[in-house]
């Protein structure tokens, strides 16, 4: 059985990698790490401004622009000019013994904070991998923009899943071979298994992508994997029912699209509505899942909480899965 | 090997059968045939059997399996060449064999070997999406053979193929079955029925109205006939008369007395003169 499982899944990889539109699809989660990146404030990406003098401590210099936006001055009156023309600069000025931070007064305390550590850091020789902590997002919590926008596309990779398995069944489809494969002694349900192994991975791996890539890399994995697992069972699910019922690549993704509304509507629903809205959407498993994923990115989420919501993901998948079962098996003859 | 006990099927279940009371037995090693005009159900036969039809009403088995609830291991022992080529599109020849072989538990045979043997090893590599419709034709009966079966579908196997290569295909299958396969094949050719088949059935609407070997049937259902050619004058004429016919006796002798004869040959009747006599229709 696993045999089969694992034929049928490299089969599907090896045309999926040829082919041009399930090729776009594979690439959609770096996509859309790279434009999360670039449009929202990440955290890896600092904010802080510093000020130095040029030439005065080269080492020094390569080692703060690791860490934050370094401006070079030609000497300390540069500096003071440049310090007080804009709020988010702090300045480092060497004096005898060391150096002295110079600010306009109202930047944040976090900031000023921020910008010290970096220089006490230095000094000490200290390096991030000597830290068992989070060197980096000392003092700042996680952007709320970029956590649900790296939390909507999360969902939105595992309705691809879905629309990569519909592509390939479309194929089996338009070329007929379901018939030939049910003259193997191949059952029904390694046949399901094998299509839907494809779908499943690249929710996995889109999803970690662009978790490492937008600085989310240290979440809890494994609770993000049951939730991944639980909403791409309704992906799976849908993805069959396309594929099966549209003949051709164009309708089955559009009929996937419809997908988006109750995704979309998850989203707003918690970002937008108020306490008393919420209910009048428990029915939508994209709303728990979000819910999921949002303690999960932001690292406050219990196994308690997330064994819940994935719970309440697999019942209402499981809803869908019993209206759709029978369509679906009946499609595969 | 096959046996089918009043078989019935009804598409849509409506108590209109595409299928009647269709029953017959194919022994080990035998060569059957199936022929009968387009529509007539020869197809819907060969996939109740295969189960890819669910079995409606009557009995079938296959190898001693219970088409009803056929063992998935039954499947390492049939094969199919489809009426319609269904192959993937998106891999080349060899990939579609390669991937269809192991999808089969039993040793199969080497992809290159048999496109070698349907004339297709120099597109090995090519897509069969690039393929002409009897070169995927090939491909698909190529495939059939993969894994080495001892029951073996053939549905309208040199359907659509040039004459050249549907001999070599009838070569293969001759070749088969005297390996002890034995073979169900599909066809609404007559000569490849007669050539290749030790019985047909003739198929019309549904029901079989008869089955016999080629050759019986001939003796039975075939007048003789005599095709002769003769000089009149600077003239060569030619004339199919039987020998049974009283008007066509008399004639022949009258060419016989009065003209110098060029040539003279008894002639058999074909399967088709047979099947129309038969069933009253046509082949087409
Ligand atoms: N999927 C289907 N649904 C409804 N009726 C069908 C279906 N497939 C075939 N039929 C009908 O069943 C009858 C037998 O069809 P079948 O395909 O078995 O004929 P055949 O003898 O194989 O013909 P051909 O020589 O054209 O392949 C035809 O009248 C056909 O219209
Ligand atoms: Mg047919």
């Amino acid at each position: 059985m696993f045999k089969r499982i694992w034929i049928i899944f490299i089969r599907d990889l090896k045309v999926n990698s040829k082919d041009f539109i399930s090729l776009y699809i594979l690439l959609i989660p770096i996509l859309f790490a790279v434009c999360i990146n670039l449009f929202a404030p990440g955290i890896n990406d600092t904010t802080i401004n510093l000020a130095l003098i040029e030439g005065e401590n080269q080492d020094q210099v390569e080692y703060l622009q690791r860490f934050a936006k370094v401006e070079l001055f030609k000497n300390t009156e540069e500096i003071e000019k440049r310090v007080e023309k804009r709020d988010a600069i702090i300045g480092i000025i060497p004096k005898i013994d060391g150096y002295y931070l110079m600010s306009q007064g109202d930047e944040s305390q976090g900031i000023v904070d921020y910008a010290k550590l970096l220089v006490s850091f230095y000094e000490l020789d200290i390096d991030t991998e000597d830290s068992k902590g989070e060197l980096m997002e000392f003092g700042r919590s996680v952007p709320p923009l970029k956590k649900s926008l790296v939390n909507t596309s999360i969902l939105f990779i595992s309705v691809l899943g879905g629309m990569l398995i519909a592509l390939n069944i479309v194929e089996e489809k338009v070329d007929n071979t379901i018939s030939a494969i049910n003259l193997t002694p191949t059952s029904r349900t390694s046949f399901v298994l094998g299509k839907s192994v494809i779908g499943v991975l690249y929710a996995v791996f889109g999803s970690i992508a662009l978790l490492f890539i937008t600085g989310f890399g240290r979440v809890n994995i494994l609770q993000l994997l049951l939730i991944l697992l639980v909403t791409s069972l309704l992906s799976i699910l849908v993805g069959f029912i396309q594929g099966l019922t549209n003949t051709d690549i164009i309708s089955a993704a559009a009929s996937i699209k419809l997908l988006f509304l109750p995704l979309i509507a998850g989203v707003l629903s918690i970002e937008i509505l108020g306490d008393k809205w919420q209910k009048f959407f428990y029915w939508n498993p994209f709303y728990w899942a979000y819910k999921g994923n949002d303690i999960i990115l932001a690292k406050s989420g219990t196994w308690g909480q997330i064994l819940v919501y994935s719970g309440l993901v697999l019942l209402l998948s499981g809803i869908v899965f019993i209206f759709l079962a029978p369509k679906i098996r009946k499609g595969l003859e | 090997m096959i046996t089918v006990k009043n078989l019935f099927h009804s598409y849509n279940k409506d108590g209109n059968y595409q299928v009647k009371d269709v029953s017959f037995d194919i022994e080990k090693g035998e060569v059957f045939g199936f022929l009968g005009p387009s529509g007539a159900g020869k197809s819907t036969v060969q996939n109740i059997l295969t189960g890819l039809l669910q079995l409606q009403q009557g009995e079938a088995t296959l190898g001693g399996y219970d088409v009803k609830n056929m063992s998935k291991d039954m499947f390492n022992k049939i094969g199919m060449s489809f009426e319609q080529s269904n192959v993937y599109s998106k891999l080349t020849a060899k990939e579609n064999l390669h991937f269809y072989g192991k999808l089969f538990d039993n040793p199969t045979r080497d992809p290159m070997e048999l496109l070698k043997l349907v004339g297709l090893a120099d597109k090995a590599d090519i897509r069969a999406g690039e393929f002409s419709k009897g070169m995927k034709h090939r491909l698909t009966f190529a495939r059939s053979m993969i894994n080495n079966p001892e029951i073996w579908f053939l549905d309208e196997p040199t359907t659509g193929l040039d004459p050249s290569i549907a001999a070599d295909i009838k070569d293969i299958i001759k070749q088969k079955n005297k390996e002890g396969i034995t073979i169900f094949l599909t066809t609404h050719n007559m000569f490849i029925a007669d050539e290749l088949c030790d019985r047909v059935a003739f198929i019309v609407d549904g029901e079989i109205k008869l089955i016999d070997s080629p050759e019986n049937l001939k003796l039975q259902y075939g007048d003789k006939l005599v095709k002769v050619e003769y000089f009149q004058g600077d003239q060569v004429l030619q004339k199919t008369l039987s020998i049974v016919l009283p008007e066509d006796k008399e004639l022949l002798r009258n060419i016989i007395e009065n003209h110098e004869i060029r040539t003279m040959h008894t002639k058999e009747a074909t399967l088709e003169e047979i099947f129309i006599k038969v069933t009253g229709r046509g082949l087409i």
